[in-house]
Parts: structure tokens; sequence; C-alpha cells
């Protein structure tokens, strides 16, 4: 049995798709709105997966951690010995690190680079090294930041000075990504004991295990320090990067919606078009159809049959525009995240599912009034042509 | 018994702000194995009538019987469900479907039903027509006078009691309408059905067992 003879047994799927090969340029023009379409919806919803995690990645770990610095109503400029074991009694699930800051111009063979210093104990908490340590207990030894080190031509185990010491250098910061304290200049990390000169801490990190611990840490502290109100007083500010995360992430979705709103926009346009060829094709074809309905066929028959002709002109588009975008999605994601593969996990391959099953859903709307119309055309009216 | 019976058939149109009655309480009847050709004048009726008999159309006032039932008041879907066991039709354009081959235009009339595979009954009646060796090629592949031959065949594949003919000859020449006719008259035989036919063509009327004039909406004899 062939093919053909198989899909016999489907007499509205059969006479739909010979029905659809009849006018093949028309069918293609047709499909070719519906890929447009799917290709529009899908990678705009994937551009903004890929945006999504471009800044998430670029927020990096931030997002989990609290800043505190002396506030404007402080009487010291600085945060206090007292204050930091103030924090510790009352933060008791987070790590509290204490940092002094500097500046500074370190020089190595000749060549000279301005740095920012920190002064820190536990330096494993705070920063990630491509190579070398980053020691839970800073006594001797220094981190430099990776441009800083090739600019100088530092390797590991090479001393640097500051302030009349010497520390070895234990571990190159990556520095590739992120902002925030420090943030793109060169870097030197030493011990606290280096910056003793200094009374008080210039700020204090405070490491939570979540964003949402990292908020609710601020609001802890921003009560017990600081007063609201009409005697507002800021003794220590406290900053997190929590919300920033917020705020761009829903920036983001907004984004995200008014993209997808483009895409849904040229979907509603194919589905137009789809619905003018089924209504031309069912009008060109209106003496046939007299003919399917004079020799028994019923209505529901016809109807199921122009139905069917539409919903594989939305399934050919789909399928074809879903392909389309996957393409384009991984060129997308390689662009803006480096990565091709990552149009393949699921909160962006599922645009894809979404382009096409939109697509299916508007051919069969679009096929809805036409089908009816022809349907329940009267036989005699229909045969006339 | 007739298979087909018209008792007092009115037909009224509504045609702009005019009534125009197209049929004037016309009697007609049809009985197994006859022939009946209806003649008459352009805008006598005829069509109508045949729209009628075809349960294409339901009349104004009047009855229509098929075999003894009464079906002037059936439904669309149930008169669709009756023109597709009881009747066959064949046009003056042929109308089959051009993306079909012949035995698929053979077998449509009864490809929606899946309780039947009536792939043989096709293929054999395109043989009957003589047109087994062009089981495969679509209409646009074949002559007028074979397509008529293929509609002939599709018109009777579900194996009906009455054959309605539009001037089937109308689109044919002079050699091929009187083969058809033949071919009509000769399965009318076999399958003991009766023929009604619509016609301007003289050379129908040598075929037909019988000849009904309408003149204005009335039968005149």
């Amino acid at each position: 049995m062939s093919v053909a003879d198989a899909l016999w047994r489907f007499p509205s799927a059969m006479m739909a798709w010979r029905n659809l090969g009849r006018n093949r340029m028309r069918t293609a023009l047709a499909a070719l709105g519906i890929v447009i379409g799917v290709v529009a919806i899908s990678s705009l919803g994937m551009a903004g997966v890929a945006l999504q995690q471009q800044a998430t990645s670029n927020l990096g770990s931030l997002t989990n951690q609290v800043s505190v610095s002396a506030g404007q109503d402080s009487d010291y400029d600085g945060v206090t010995e007292e204050q930091v074991e103030e924090i510790r009694s009352i933060i008791t699930d987070a790590e509290v690190i204490p940092q002094k800051t500097n500046s500074t111009t370190v020089s190595s063979r000749g060549q000279e680079a301005y740095v920012s210093v920190t002064g820190v104990t536990d330096a494993a908490a705070l920063y990630d090294v491509s190579r070398g340590t980053a020691p839970e207990r800073l006594q001797t030894g220094a981190l430099i930041s990776n441009s800083t080190a090739q600019q100088l031509g530092l390797e590991l185990g090479d001393p640097v000075e500051y302030d009349g010491h010497l520390y070895r250098i234990r571990g190159f910061i990556d520095s590739g990504s992120g902002f925030g304290p420090g943030g793109g200049r060169g870097e030197l990390v030493v011990p606290i004991s280096g910056l003793a000169d200094q009374d008080h801490y210039d700020s204090v990190t405070i490491i939570a295990d979540s964003g949402d611990a990292a908020t609710e840490t601020a609001d802890t502290l921003e009560e017990h320090f600081n007063t609201d109100g009409r005697d507002e007083e800021e003794v220590l500010r406290v900053s997190s990067y929590a919300s920033v995360q917020e705020n761009i992430g829903s920036f983001l979705n907004t984004l995200q919606l008014a993209l997808l709103g483009i895409g849904g926009i040229s979907l509603v346009v194919a589905s137009v078009a789809i619905l003018n060829v089924m209504l031309m094709s069912t009008v060109e074809r209106r003496g046939e159809i007299g003919v399917l309905r004079a020799v028994g066929i019923r209505r529901g028959e016809v109807l199921r049959m122009i139905l069917t002709e539409a919903t594989f002109l939305g399934t050919l588009g789909g399928l074809v525009g879903a392909t389309c975008s996957l393409a384009v999605g991984a060129v997308m994601f390689q662009v803006v995240a480096g990565d091709p593969a990552g149009v393949l996990q699921w909160a962006s391959a599922r645009y894809l599912l979404y382009g096409f099953a939109f697509a299916v859903f508007a051919s069969v709307l679009s096929g809805l009034y036409p089908a009816w119309k022809a349907a329940n055309d009267s036989p005699v009216e229909a045969l006339r042509g | 018994m007739s298979v087909i019976e018209l008792d007092d058939v009115v037909k009224r149109y509504e045609s702009g702000a005019q009534t125009v009655t197209a049929l004037k309480g016309v009697d007609f009847h049809a009985d197994r194995g006859e022939m009946v050709t209806i003649i008459g004048p352009s805008g006598s009726g005829k069509s109508t009538m045949l729209n009628m008999i075809g349960l294409l159309d339901t009349p104004t006032s009047g009855s229509v019987r098929l075999d003894d039932h009464d079906v002037t008041d059936f439904t669309e879907d149930e008169l669709t469900e009756e023109r597709r066991t009881n009747l066959g039709f064949v046009f003056q354009d042929f109308h089959l479907l051009p993306m079909l081959s012949a035995v698929e235009n053979v077998e449509l009339p009864s490809v929606w039903d899946t309780s039947v595979d009536r792939r043989d009954r096709a293929i054999d009646l395109l043989k009957r027509v003589g047109l087994g060796d062009r089981l495969d090629h679509t209409p646009d592949e074949l002559s007028g006078g074979q397509q008529q031959r293929v509609a002939i065949a599709r018109s009777l594949i579900n194996e009906p009691d009455i054959l309605l003919a539009d001037e089937p000859t109308g689109n044919l020449d002079q050699d091929t309408g009187r083969t058809i006719l033949e071919e009509v008259t000769r399965l009318k035989e076999e399958e003991n059905i009766a023929v009604v036919a619509v016609t301007h063509d003289e050379q129908m009327l040598d075929y037909t067992d019988r000849t009904v004039r309408i003149v204005d909406g009335v039968i005149q004899s």
C-alpha cells in the first residue's frame, strides 16, 4: 500500500494535502508569512532570555552581598571596630568581612600601575582567583588583579611593595567581569595589618546565602543603626545589590514582553494573510465544494477538510520557522553570551515551542471563517459557481 | 413503484423586491430502469425541478417522496445523507477534482465513510465505462468524453437508486455525446436505476423512455 493509499484513509487530510499542492506558489507564500511570524516571535523571545542571562552573569555573586560604610550622620570617617562587632552580633548567619581601602602606585621593572588597595583578612570569601590561592586568613601575602599583573609582568611569588612593606603575590584575582567596588581598576589586596594606620574600616561586606537573605540582612541593619521619619539619621550606609538585580530583572521582563508583542504582531499579520489565502481558495473552489456537497459529503467533512488545510499551512510554516529561529537563536547566544549551545536550554528553547504552537493556533483560527463559509454555502448556489 | 415522486411542488424565490415562482405545482415521478428527460426553454424551471429531484433544494409547498418516504421536511444533514446513499450526479462540466486521479475521483463520494472500502467497485466501474487503462490519470490527462465517463462512474459508486444528469452531453461533440448516452442507457439497465436528465440535446430523446416538457413552471405533457 502506497503512502497515498494510506493517506486516503484520512480523507480530510488527503484532500487538504492535495489542495495545498495545487497552487504551490500560493501555499509557499502563505507559509512564508507564518515562517516570518514564528521567527520574529521566537527569536525576540530568545533575545530577551539571552539578555537576561547576560545581565545576571555580569552581576554575578554581587547580588547576595550587602555593603556597609559610614553614613552621613556618623561621628567617624569609617566603620568602627565596635560597630563591626555589633554587626557580627546581629548578623549571625552570614559572613561579615571588614575592609580598609586606599590607593597607590605599584611599580615593577620600570612599569607603573595605579591600583586600589584593599586590606582584608578573609580574602577567600571576597575574591575568586584564576591562579594561585586566596587564603582565608591573609597574613603576609598579597593578591593582585590579572590585568595589573600582566601589565607589570608579575608572576606568582614576585614581591610588591605597599607602604614600605613587601608582600609576595599569592594569587591573581579574576577580574574579567563584574562591577561593584574596585571593578574595572587594577586591584591589590593586602593583609589588613598593611593598612593599620587607618583607624576605621572603610567598608564592611556581608555575604549572605542568597539575594533574598541579603535584602533581609540589609533591612535588619538599616533598622538597627539608622532611624527613619522626621529625625532621619544615617549612621551607616547600607546598600545591597539584590535590589539592583531585581530592578534590572523587571526591566528585562518588560523589555521581553515588548519584544514578544512585536513578534506577536507579525504573526497576526501572517494569520490575516492565511485568512485571505484560504478565503480566496475557497471562493475559487466554490463549484468544487458544491459538487462535494451534492454527492453527499457532509458539511462537517467539508469544514474539517478546509481546517486541515489551514492546520497544514500553520504546521509547515511553524516547523520551518522554528528551524530558522533555532539558527538565529544560536547566532544570538554566540554574540551575546558567547555560547551558541545556550539556545538549547529550556528557558530559550521554549520560545521555539511557543512560536510553533502560536503559528498552528493562529492558522486554525484564520481557517475557521473560510471553512465555515464554504461548508454552509447552499449546494445549489455553489454549483452555479 | 416510483423511486422518486414530486407532488404538487411549488417553489418561490425572493429575487430583490419581486417574488419569482419557478415551479407552479409540479407533479413528477420516475421508476427504476426508466430514463426520463426533462426539456423546456431556459428559465422554464427545469433546473429548479432537477434540484428538487436531486434533494439539493426544498420546495415552498408540496411534497417530495424518495422510495416512498416523505423527505420534504428533512434537515440539510439528513438530505446530504440521502443524496450520498441514494443519488448520483452527472454535471455538464464534469466537475471532477483536478488533483485526484480517475479512480480517486470515482471513490470520492464514499471515502468519508470509513466503514466501506469502495476501491474495488471504483476500479470495476471505470473498467465498465472503458477506462480500465486510465485509472491513475488525472482529469487534465483525459478527454472530455473520458472525463464524463469518470463522472458517470463516480455517480454510481454508492449504488444509488437515481442518476441525475444536468446537460450530460452539453460540453461534448455529437459522437462523444452519443457514446456517453449509450453508456448511461447500458448502466441504467445493469444497475436497474432511474435516470432523470435535463437537456437541450435533441439526440438525447432517442435514448429516453419518457419526456417531460416544462414551460414557465408548469408541466405541459
